[in-house]
């Protein structure tokens, strides 16, 4: 199956379809309101975006930054509208400006504002950004891309929703490259096998390098 | 020859101008409906939710886009919509006489009139309370930056994957000479009768998000530089599709497969 790209404005379908994500009705007729690919559904007429800010979602799991202390909680960074409130209450360890965390959204507002909980504290490594909305690439069907990840790196990391990874160990350069392979072609087909092989080519550029 | 007699010698040659000549070719061999040269290119600035670069004939331009974020401070925040911020700047060194970075009264007229074409093409309703930055900075002007720079930052918008119902295709129409012409280069801007007018339009229901003028025009002649300039924009228009789905365009055929989980 074919997908279209499509940008803001442009005809997604003439047919009578259900709305659905980012598309709007003019004259009868169903347009896109974004950069993104046309969903191929009987019955429903959506666009998944290829670009944009991420829009905190329930029970989604992300990466914040504390950006600084009040007297009961702390202002998170979650790459998304606003920055959100963790209170002090749900946290044990002491948080400072630049500590990274994991942590689950249990609340959104209409306006798009997040309330954290489930926080869990890292120490070290490094994080590695990508638009929030190639994150489901980097997972996969049934997470079959955080696998090959996985293996091919030796790396432990975390991904979030809001287009954050918490890396440590293992080979974290090679994670990132292969991160922003991903997003680069997320809107190709064939991913997992593509990164595959790519891993382990690198590799083997390594080993050889080694032997030398 | 007295320096007195040297003017007038200098008036007399720059009256004799030819802006059209017989063969309907303009000073730089354009005809009268022809577009300068334009390239544009969507997501030039990494760190920027989404970018253009756009370069129209000599004009040089950078648009960024950053948001929708929070509206700092708080009391300009609408809680129904977002507001966009639209700053238009251009570099000291892009003009030939240095240009004071201070923001002068046609910064700020242009990043007005900018600003408000961009909220009608925007739907702002889907964040309240945001900001959404639209910063543009002039590398190298030269007659039409303000309707470069809204093409651009349309672009830009797109780039960033904030919910626009069209894109905002602009571009400058105007009388030299007698004669309704497409893009007004420097050389025409600055002719003794010349009328600039600027139009921006959404393309895809002809509907106008900015249209000023700078002098005075007849019915006839305004009718025609209208329909000569949504012919212009038309043309813009495919530059920025080209644009925006150049980065895209590698594969053509996408499979359904890890992307729905």
């Amino acid at each position: 199956m074919t997908k279209k790209i499509v940008i803001p404005g442009e005809l997604v379908t003439e047919e009578r379809k259900r709305l659905g994500d980012h598309v709007f009705v003019r004259d009868g007729k169903i347009y896109s309101d974004v950069l993104g690919l046309v969903e191929e559904d009987p019955k429903i007429a959506s666009v998944v975006p290829l670009e944009g800010t991420y829009k905190p979602k329930l029970n989604d799991i992300i990466i914040g930054v504390i950006v600084s202390e009040t007297f009961s909680g702390f202002m998170t960074d979650i790459n998304s509208f606003y920055n959100s409130f963790l209170s002090k209450e749900k946290v044990n360890e002491p948080l400072r400006p630049g500590s990274i965390i994991s942590a689950k959204i249990v609340r959104v507002n209409e306006v798009n504002e997040a309330d954290l909980d489930d926080v869990r504290v890292f120490y070290g490594g490094e994080i590695i950004s990508l638009s929030p909305v190639k994150v489901p690439r980097v997972i996969g069907k049934n997470g079959s891309m955080l696998e090959v990840l996985k293996k091919g790196t030796n790396t432990n990391f975390i991904v979030g929703r809001n287009g954050r990874i918490w890396a440590k160990g293992g080979n974290m350069e090679l994670l990132a490259q292969a991160i922003e392979k991903i997003a680069r072609e997320a809107h190709q087909s064939n991913l997992t096998n593509k990164i595959t092989e790519f891993l382990a080519q690198q590799r083997n550029v390594l080993m050889n390098n080694n032997a030398k | 020859m007295t320096t007195k007699e040297e003017k007038e010698k200098k008036k007399e040659k720059e009256e004799k101008k030819t802006y059209v000549n017989k063969k309907g070719l303009r000073l730089d061999g354009r005809t009268i409906d022809q577009l300068r040269e334009i390239k544009i290119m969507a997501g030039v600035l990494p760190r920027a939710n989404g970018s253009a670069y756009i370069e129209w004939g000599q004009n040089k331009i950078l648009a960024s886009v950053h948001g929708p974020r929070e509206a700092i401070p708080r009391h300009t925040a609408n809680p129904y919509k977002a507001i966009v911020r639209f700053d238009y700047r251009m570099a000291t060194f892009s003009v030939p006489e240095r240009k004071n970075p201070k923001p002068g009264r046609r910064d700020i007229e242009i990043s007005k009139v900018c600003g408000e074409a961009l909220e009608k093409a925007i739907f702002l309703e889907q964040y309240p309370n945001t900001a959404i930055d639209v910063w543009v900075e002039v590398l190298d002007s030269n007659a039409g930056s303000r309707v470069a720079s809204l093409t651009a930052a349309a672009v830009a918008v797109a780039d960033a994957g904030i919910p626009m119902r069209d894109l905002i295709s602009s571009v400058a129409v105007g009388r030299i000479d007698g004669t309704i012409v497409l893009d007004l280069n420097k050389d025409e801007e600055d002719a003794p009768d010349a009328v600039d007018m600027p139009l921006g339009i959404l393309p895809n229901t002809k509907e106008i998000v900015l249209l000023q003028m700078d002098g005075l025009m007849k019915k006839e002649e305004f009718d025609k530089a209208f329909e000569l300039g949504i012919q212009g924009c038309m043309q813009v228009y495919q530059k920025q599709i080209e644009a925006l789905k150049k980065k895209y365009s590698l594969e053509e055929n996408i499979v359904k497969g890890e992307q729905n989980e």
